[in-house]
């Protein structure tokens, strides 16, 4: 599903260039679920930017579901952001002034999906996460876990076939932690959704089927 | 989707309340103001446009070419009417227009009427529609009158007016007329106004001016034919005043007037169009062809000022909200989708400030009329044409003040803005560019300000050669010379008048409003001489406190001065003799003058003109126009009432009030206080609304620092060294804006003071002053926050996330 072939990000530095990826080779296959680890600095985040069309590589191709990234214009690109791509931050990045259910229809306004399917779509991602009854409280009301659950939430309202998390439970203590994790397994699993997550943690890590572990830039073998 | 938007939007504001506030308050200011002033502006620029041949009239001025000084006049010798339509082709009609304040007499009830003396076509060429009356014949006889519908009320109130007769009282004499027809009330942006109108051929002198070719005394219009033009009616009267005023062209250029073969004598078609703005006109409003430009001018920068504060704003809070963009873009938003967001917010914003500077507006209007002697009402938001103008002007400021920063809202980068790298930084370039701007407006404005007041302060306080504190004039509107006769003697007998004198001109500008001037050439020792000619009364020099050179007043100890004349130095100048005492001259092939005195040069006329030569003249009783009283009491206002009474006494029909003439010096200079009044509303105008700005900056810079603040104490930094470190950063922007506002001005005054003839110097220290009084301003208002930041507690900020 998604292929990276010698992709490289870099910026100059002097003469010079300084690489934050080089040479990375990467093949994700639909349903697996992916952790990315490694140390500050390594390049995680940058990779998954990559992944996520937010960041485009200095060199390299990227294919997405075989098509080359870099050919597509910027109306595919943000057909992706909007079906097949979603994104779980650290920090949860939750609109303050829109409800919990407003934070979740928000993707499906950018669908153009119709009024009646973005309130049944809204109300079964709240049923399943058991927030029916916090759906017109603001961000600010909930507490970490719970904003995280919105984020993800919110991640697949839209249906996408990846999920891309950027260290999802770095703000969060372990129960919490563990709740989310158990939720991106059970979505691996049941709803076969792409799942790759950016973390620190040895014992979040082990929820995915494979480690990618990174060093400066390079992912070792 | 807008919905979505829109609730944000709301709940955005409720939010930020300072940043709001700011906005509205800031853009709902600058909106009113500058409705006000463009409404002004179109007025301005629209009088007299409901003429339907407002195209095709136009009125006659003359211009004489004096070897160098052009003298522009707007009184035409009555004969050329009659001339001009039958010689010129393409000449539909012609009409003078001699307009007096006239006593008018109905039963035993007593009028003051405006009055329009015209000729018979005047109602066909100007659209003064008629309600009762047929246009056609309703100035067919010379004893037919038209009253306004205005008018017509105050004198017959329920009666017909038609056919009924009335009393005009013309030079003294009762004489009856006959309504024929009442007009519709003049429109208000009508810059001919009259109550009466009766036919040309009543003004007392007609007689003799019909076939006068040296004088000229009364405006005169031209209706042209469709298709021929103003430079048509120009070239064909040249011929005209080559065979009229012969003798006249060829004294002017044995005189040396123009060179050779140069035209020395002409006139100008002025059109109907520029009556309103144009000096040479007798519609003349005593404005400024600038005036609405300036207006334009001052509400674009105030507008720009206001807009700049939202700009800065939206840009400091949308980086704010970096994370909600970030996130849009990566749930797949476009950023045309996220500028219509962010300008649908703005928008919004905009609409509130709108609909509050409307009420704004409705409630400063009259305040505003009278503050500034304008004449709005709101029946101009009828033509539909302001309206839609109104609501253009609207989108386009919104369009520029949200549309700017939503673009570059979307344009960020979605990456850094993700990561919370993309923070209003210590200064963007932009920002500060824009703070720039409006710092340099309200350093122009208020250096502009303080010159203009001191130029009116100059002018209004500098020595005019004559007593203006003690003397009054007062206006003798119909009076006869047997009135001023009476008047002496009744004076005489109150004790706190000194003298009694009474002049041609008024010195100032009275209450009645009235000016002029009469300008005389004549032939001396084959120099061509042109000066200005005053009628005076005997005391004319004593009662003014003028002072004698050389020579003496008029006595009556003399018989012989009903030829003699009293001239000023620069006429004496020009006479270049020895002595000018005793020199003989003569004026209009009269009789021959000869000079008893010299007076030292007074400014009979306004400062913005050089004094010019002056002779003074005593034997035309008739020509009198202003008695002069000088008093001398403690109680100016007592003796100033008595005087009235008196005069109200001798002429019952007296319409306008007695005044001092330091008052009526004061009342000459009413465009340039205007002018400074504006200045001064717009410079108070653009230093709050910059200074509400620059607090909301500040607020927001402030806040973004708090860490830096907090662990800048932590490591020993004073107050006084923090509310420096904060503050220095606006204070440089001020400091650019000055050095760029100071040259600014500096040019544009100078060109205004240029106006005078009379002028101060402007002084490099306004420009420091002004400099220093915007630093101090600006510096309150950043400090103000700034002290307070420097004063927080650093552990709450530095724990804070």
């Amino acid at each position: 599903m998604i292929q990276l072939q010698k992709i490289s990000r870099h910026y100059p530095v002097g003469f010079g260039k300084n690489y934050i990826l080089k040479d990375v080779d990467l093949t994700i296959n639909e349903g697996e679920f992916v952790s990315i680890m490694g140390p500050s600095g390594s390049g995680k985040s940058t990779l998954l930017h990559i992944l996520g069309l937010l960041e485009e590589p200095s060199e390299g191709q990227y294919l997405f579901e075989g098509e080359r990234v870099d050919k597509m214009n910027e109306k595919k690109r943000t057909q992706l952001h909007r079906g097949a791509i979603g994104f779980v931050f650290q920090a949860y990045h939750l609109i303050d002034e829109l409800t919990v259910y407003e934070n979740i229809e928000t993707p499906l306004l950018y669908k153009n999906i119709p009024s009646s399917e973005r309130k049944s779509r809204v109300a079964d991602v709240l049923d399943r996460f058991n927030m029916v009854a916090k759906k017109d409280l603001f961000p600010n009301q909930l507490s970490g876990g719970q904003q995280q659950l919105v984020g993800i939430a919110r991640a697949i309202v839209a249906e996408p076939r990846v999920i891309l998390a950027d260290e999802p439970t770095g703000n969060l203590h372990s129960d919490q932690a563990k709740v989310i994790m158990q939720l991106f397994k059970h979505l691996n699993e049941q709803d076969k959704i792409t799942i790759v997550q950016v973390t620190h943690s040895d014992v979040n890590a082990t929820y995915g089927n494979r480690i990618i572990q990174l060093r400066d830039g390079n992912i070792l073998p | 989707m807008l919905i979505s938007y829109l609730k944000i939007a709301w709940r955005n504001l409720r939010k930020q309340k300072v940043f709001a506030a700011v906005n509205i308050a800031g853009m709902s200011t600058a909106l009113c103001a500058a409705l006000l002033l463009s409404v002004t502006a179109y007025r301005e620029w629209t009088f007299d446009n409901f003429h339907e041949n407002s195209d095709h009239i136009y009125q006659i001025v003359s211009e004489e070419n004096n070897g160098g000084t052009i003298r522009k006049s707007s009184s035409i010798s009555v004969p050329l009417s009659a001339a001009i339509q039958k010689e010129i082709p393409g000449v539909k009609a012609v009409t003078f227009m001699a307009g007096y304040s006239l006593p008018v007499r109905y039963g035993n009830k007593h009028f003051y009427l405006d009055t329009e003396k015209v000729n018979a076509s005047f109602l066909q060429m100007f659209t003064f529609p008629l309600v009762k009356g047929n246009k056609q014949t309703a100035l067919q006889q010379l004893n037919e009158v038209v009253l306004t519908e205005n008018s017509a009320a105050a004198i017959f109130k329920q009666e017909d007016p038609i056919g009924k007769t009335i009393e005009l009282n013309l030079s003294g004499k009762w004489q009856p007329f006959i309504v024929s027809a009442v007009a519709a009330n003049l429109p208000d942006n009508s810059g001919i106004s009259f109550e009466l109108l009766t036919r040309f051929e009543n003004e007392p002198d007609y007689a003799t001016y019909k076939s006068d070719w040296n004088s000229s005394n009364f405006p005169l219009f031209v209706q042209l034919e469709p298709g021929v033009s103003k430079a048509s009616l120009e070239k064909n009267i040249v011929p005209l005043l080559h065979k009229y005023y012969k003798g006249r062209i060829e004294d002017m250029q044995k005189g040396g007037a123009g060179a050779k073969g140069q035209d020395v004598f002409f006139m100008k078609a002025l059109s109907m169009k520029d009556f309103h703005l144009d000096e040479r006109s007798s519609f003349y409003s005593g404005l400024n062809t600038f005036y609405p430009w300036l207006m334009i001018i001052l509400a674009v920068l105030i507008i720009a000022i206001a807009g700049i504060n939202f700009i800065n704003l939206s840009i400091a809070r949308s980086f704010g909200r970096s994370g909600e963009i970030g996130l849009r873009k990566s749930l797949g938003a476009m950023d045309r989708q996220l500028l219509l967001q962010f300008w649908a917010e703005s928008f919004l914003l905009c609409c509130f400030a709108f609909v509050l500077s409307i009420g704004m507006m409705l409630v400063l209007l009259p305040y505003y009329n009278r503050t500034f002697g304008h004449n709005i009402s709101l029946h101009i938001f009828r033509n539909i044409w302001v309206l839609l103008g109104v609501l253009a002007g609207f989108f386009l400021v919104t369009l520029l003040a949200g549309g700017l920063p939503a673009w570059k809202v979307a344009r960020l980068n979605i990456v850094e803005v993700l990561k919370g790298k993309l923070g209003m930084g210590k200064s963007s370039a932009l920002r500060n560019g824009l703070i720039i701007i409006q710092f340099v407006v309200a350093v122009v404005l208020i250096s502009c300000t303080s010159i203009i007041w001191q130029q009116l302060n100059f002018i209004q306080s500098a020595p005019l050669g004559y007593n203006a504190t003690q003397v009054i004039s007062v206006p003798l509107d119909n009076a006869t010379p047997a009135n001023i006769a009476a008047m002496r003697s009744r004076l005489a007998e109150v004790p706190e008048v000194k003298s009694v004198t009474a002049g041609m001109l008024n010195l100032g500008m009275g209450k009645d409003g009235s000016s002029g001037n009469w300008t005389r050439g004549f032939e001396y020792q084959n120099k061509q001489i042109t000066t200005q000619c005053l009628v005076v009364d005997y005391d004319y020099i004593k009662t003014l406190d003028l002072k004698m050179l050389s020579g003496r007043d008029f006595s009556r100890d003399y018989g012989t001065d009903s030829t003699a004349v009293v001239i000023n130095e620069k006429m004496a100048k020009l006479l270049d003799v020895a002595d000018p005492v005793g020199t003989q001259f003569s004026m209009d092939e009269g009789k021959p003058l000869h000079v008893i005195g010299v007076v030292k040069d007074y400014h009979y006329e306004s400062l913005r003109k050089g004094i010019e030569p002056l002779v003074m003249i005593i034997n035309e009783p008739t020509a009198l126009n202003y008695i002069f009283v000088k008093v001398e009491t403690p109680n100016s206002v007592s003796a100033i009432n008595k005087i009235s009474a008196v005069w109200k006494d001798i002429n019952p029909l007296a319409e306008n009030a007695a005044s001092f003439l330091d008052e009526n010096t004061q009342r000459m200079y009413r465009q340039e206080q205007r002018f400074s009044r504006i200045f001064m509303t717009g410079a108070v105008l653009a230093v709050i609304i910059s200074c509400m700005g620059l607090f909301a900056i500040a607020v927001m810079v402030m806040t973004q620092r708090q860490k830096e603040i907090g662990i800048r104490k932590v490591l020993g930094a004073s107050v006084s060294g923090i509310v420096l470190l904060l503050s220095k950063d606006f204070l440089r922007l001020v400091l650019i804006a000055v050095l760029i506002a100071a040259p600014a001005a500096w040019y544009f005054m100078d060109r205004w003071l240029e106006r005078f003839q009379f002028h101060i110097n402007i002084q490099w220290w306004v420009f420091v002053l002004t400099g220093l009084l915007a630093v101090c301003i600006a510096f309150i208002t950043v400090s103000m926050q700034s002290v307070k930041a420097a004063l927080a507690n650093p552990v709450k900020s530095l724990s804070s996330n």
